[in-house]
């Protein structure tokens, strides 16, 4: 074979080792990074309604915790400057309907809080639980 | 074992470089024709297969060296899972694996014992041969202090490829040279004259332009790792540059006799003799410049290393304040420039060159001996030091205690805030803080005094500095002239995670509000009201209680609801550090987005909405400022 021939064939071979290292491999381990972000995210879903489910609520709801501090209480509302609450909110003040009507009675401006979230997104979030921190 | 390293690396380099020159050279002199010549051909050729086996046993002693200094023991470098999980699992080991998949396919390749006769198979096999050598050298930038820029990164690998590919040209294509003109000086080697005379020309323009290209993509390079004068002068990496810069002068001066003066007259052999020895002296010069730049590769690059400032003094732009000063360093810059000018003409004109050429020296001398000594002040080792601690509030409060105990007895309160500490760098009252003052009976404290807590002085000294031209703030904002930089703080509401008061850069303002009780609850109350309308504009609202107590959130009670960030821990040292700024019971102080004060309420609070419009309008925003102060 001449020698211009084996240049060409290994140029090829090189060009094909590049593109067939990056579509099998490359690119499988990109979709592979995204299959695990969408799993783990499915994984924190299911347990956050299996937490629901074993505390008696609908089907499809999820339940979060989080940790925060009372700023403002109202008899169906908690105003609560919380941390991150993980596949929810970011960390900030956010207003949650209180499940229950005496569930703020016993809370007070300024008391730092251990609370659990239960819905199905962050609009019909209400919370279902506070312990004091 | 770092001995070890180095001299594998440069070996390494050095033979990668001259793979690439063994066969740029033949291709820019085109398929040799006459027997000598072909035996040249033949010679690179064989010697590129010893040199790929060079390049791989000094690219393995090199991984396995480089194993041993990720884990930090010699036995990992005979430790196979060590050097498995050095190659397989680290970016840099991937690219040596795949840099040595090419070497060894070059290898194979050039091990073939075709026949190359025909032009276009002479061609193919010089051109593969050059891709492969060129794709092996090229990916050594995927992984070196080039690729660790970010941003930017393409452009500074970019500039490195081209950089090592120019040395490849340049370098390699030397030594094919020398081989060459020592084929065709001898007196059986007369055939080759003529191809060796017409490969020379082609070379010295190809390296012409690979140096053009060596020097741009070498300033690029400079720019991205090294960054400043001080880190060029005062840093391992920036020294080891310095040195290449001085080497590279007597090779551009060997490079431009061969070019004007030896290769005119390259037909004769006595010329090619010297010429011979032109090269090689410049070939050997460029090899102890591979060996700096593998030195640089295994040093810590300068613009993340610590300077040390090695003059006794530098120049300073800030003593042009002064004005005398000012007028002097004119007058001496204009003398400066007409003296260039006529340096300049000397290379235009040719009558009287040498007056023209005397005068043009003499002004530049009398211009710098007149402008520049009122720009020189006393420097240290440290003048350029980066400080150990940011520039926060906590710092400032610590120092501000520290300066009372150990400094105020003898320092007046105008010293601390005088023009003249504040013209000096951090690094350089750090080095008089720690070593003293001889001549005025100031003792050093570096060993009264831990590092940080010299720092938290100088951050004091600039706080109070600052504060010091604080009463030119007020309630209302300049436009566009940002200077303050607030020192930053933690935001601690109760037992929270505590986030930064930089947090907020380039996200919101913050109207920081100092508050004692029962005195500003009126404000408080107009503050929770507002805050809804606060926030769409871009303000966050951060409350701070003159007295710093746990129970801050508790204490302003539950109506009306004041829902913005009310610190719990902290606050002594955000009062302390902002009360320079503005002291009292109750302050209020306007931070833009970028992390600068703009406006202060000493008193009572004012009408922020109107203030926060005009930043909300400002238009070019001033850089975030840096978390040390200089």
């Amino acid at each position: 074979m001449p020698v211009w021939q084996v240049a060409v064939m290994l140029n090829l071979v090189l060009a094909m080792a590049v593109g067939v290292g990056y579509a099998g491999w490359g690119r499988r381990a990109a979709a592979l990074d995204r299959e695990l972000d969408a799993a783990r995210v499915q994984v924190e879903r299911l347990e956050r309604e299996r937490q629901a489910c074993a505390g008696g609520a609908h089907a499809g709801e999820q339940q979060w915790d989080g940790r925060g501090v009372v700023r403002a209480v109202y008899p169906q509302l908690l105003i609560i400057t919380h941390e991150e609450i993980r596949g929810l909110l970011p960390a900030r003040t956010t207003s949650f309907r209180a499940a229950s009507r005496g569930l703020g009675a016993s809370l007070h401006v300024g008391d730092p809080i251990r609370f659990a979230l239960r819905g199905t997104v962050v609009d019909d979030a209400a919370v279902v639980a506070v312990e004091r921190w | 074992m770092r001995a070890l390293l180095f001299g594998a690396l440069w070996i390494h380099l050095a033979s990668c470089t001259l793979l690439l020159g063994a066969f740029v050279m033949p291709l820019l002199a085109g398929q040799p024709e006459v027997p000598t010549a072909r035996r040249w051909d033949r010679e690179l050729v064989a010697w590129a297969r010893g040199i790929v086996l060079v390049a791989l046993a000094s690219g393995a002693v090199w991984l396995l060296a480089r194993t041993a200094v990720f884990e930090n023991r010699s036995g990992a470098a005979l430790d196979p899972r060590a050097v498995a999980h050095a190659v397989l699992d680290t970016w840099p080991g991937l690219v040596w694996l795949a840099r040595h998949a090419l070497l060894i396919v070059l290898g194979a390749f050039v091990g073939m014992r075709a026949t190359v006769d025909e032009r276009r198979d002479w061609i193919a096999a010089r051109g593969e041969a050059l891709l492969l050598a060129s794709l092996a050298l090229a990916l050594v930038s995927a992984s070196s202090h080039a690729a660790a820029i970010s941003p930017g990164t393409a452009r500074t690998v970019a500039a490195d490829v081209v950089h090592v590919l120019a040395t490849g040209v340049w370098l390699g294509g030397l030594v094919a040279l020398v081989a060459l003109t020592r084929c065709a000086a001898r007196d059986e080697g007369a055939d080759a004259r003529p191809y060796a005379v017409l490969a020379a020309r082609r070379f010295s323009r190809a390296a012409l332009v690979a140096m053009l290209l060596l020097i741009g993509s070498g300033v690029m390079n400079a720019l991205a790792q090294v960054e400043s004068i001080p880190a060029l002068v005062g840093t391992p990496h920036g020294r080891l540059l310095l040195a290449k810069l001085a080497l590279l002068v007597p090779i551009l001066v060997l490079a431009f006799v061969n070019r004007t003066r030896v290769l005119p007259g390259l037909s004769a052999p006595r010329v090619m003799r010297r010429l011979i020895v032109f090269v090689a002296v410049e070939a050997g010069l460029a090899l102890v410049i591979v060996a700096l730049a593998a030195a640089m590769t295994l040093t810590t690059p300068a613009r993340h290393a610590a300077p040390v400032w090695p003059l006794p003094f530098r120049l300073s732009l800030e003593e042009l304040l002064d004005a005398s000063v000012r007028s002097r360093a004119l007058v001496g810059s204009q003398l400066a420039v007409a003296g260039v000018v006529g340096l300049l003409a000397t290379l235009l004109v040719r009558r009287r060159r040498f007056l023209v050429l005397g005068v043009g020296l003499a002004l530049v001398a009398v211009g710098a001996g007149t402008g520049l000594p009122p720009l020189v002040v006393d420097a240290y080792p440290t003048s350029y030091r980066r400080p150990l601690v940011t520039y926060n509030a906590a710092s400032i409060a610590s120092g501000a205690a520290v300066y009372r105990e150990s400094c105020a007895g003898c320092h007046s309160a105008r010293w601390l805030t005088s023009a003249s500490n504040a013209r000096r760098h951090a690094g350089e009252l750090f080095w008089l803080v720690s070593n003293g003052i001889t001549g005025r009976d100031m003792p050093g404290f570096d060993t009264r005094l831990p590092e940080a807590q010299r720092w938290d002085v100088i951050n004091y000294m600039r706080a109070a500095g600052a504060a010091a031209a604080g009463p030119s703030l007020g309630p209302q904002i300049e436009p566009d002239r940002a200077w303050m930089i607030a020192p930053d703080f933690p935001v601690a509401v109760g037992p929270l995670t505590p986030g930064a008061l930089r947090d907020y850069r380039g996200r919101r303002m913050v109207l920081l509000v100092i508050y004692t009780l029962p005195d500003s609850r009126a404000r408080l109350t107009e503050l929770a009201r507002m805050y809804d309308v606060l926030w769409v504009t871009g303000v966050e609202v951060i409350a701070v209680p003159t007295h710093g107590s746990p129970e801050a959130i508790a204490e302003l009670g539950a109506s009306p609801p004041i829902l913005f960030p009310v610190l719990t821990d902290g606050a002594r040292e955000i009062v302390a550090a902002y009360g320079m700024l503005a002291p009292g019971p109750h302050a209020e102080i306007l931070i833009d987005r970028q992390g600068y004060v703009r406006a202060i309420w000493r008193g009572d609070g004012g009408a922020v909405q109107a203030q926060v419009e005009q930043l909300n309008a400002e238009r070019s925003p001033p850089p975030f400022p840096d978390d040390h102060v200089h």
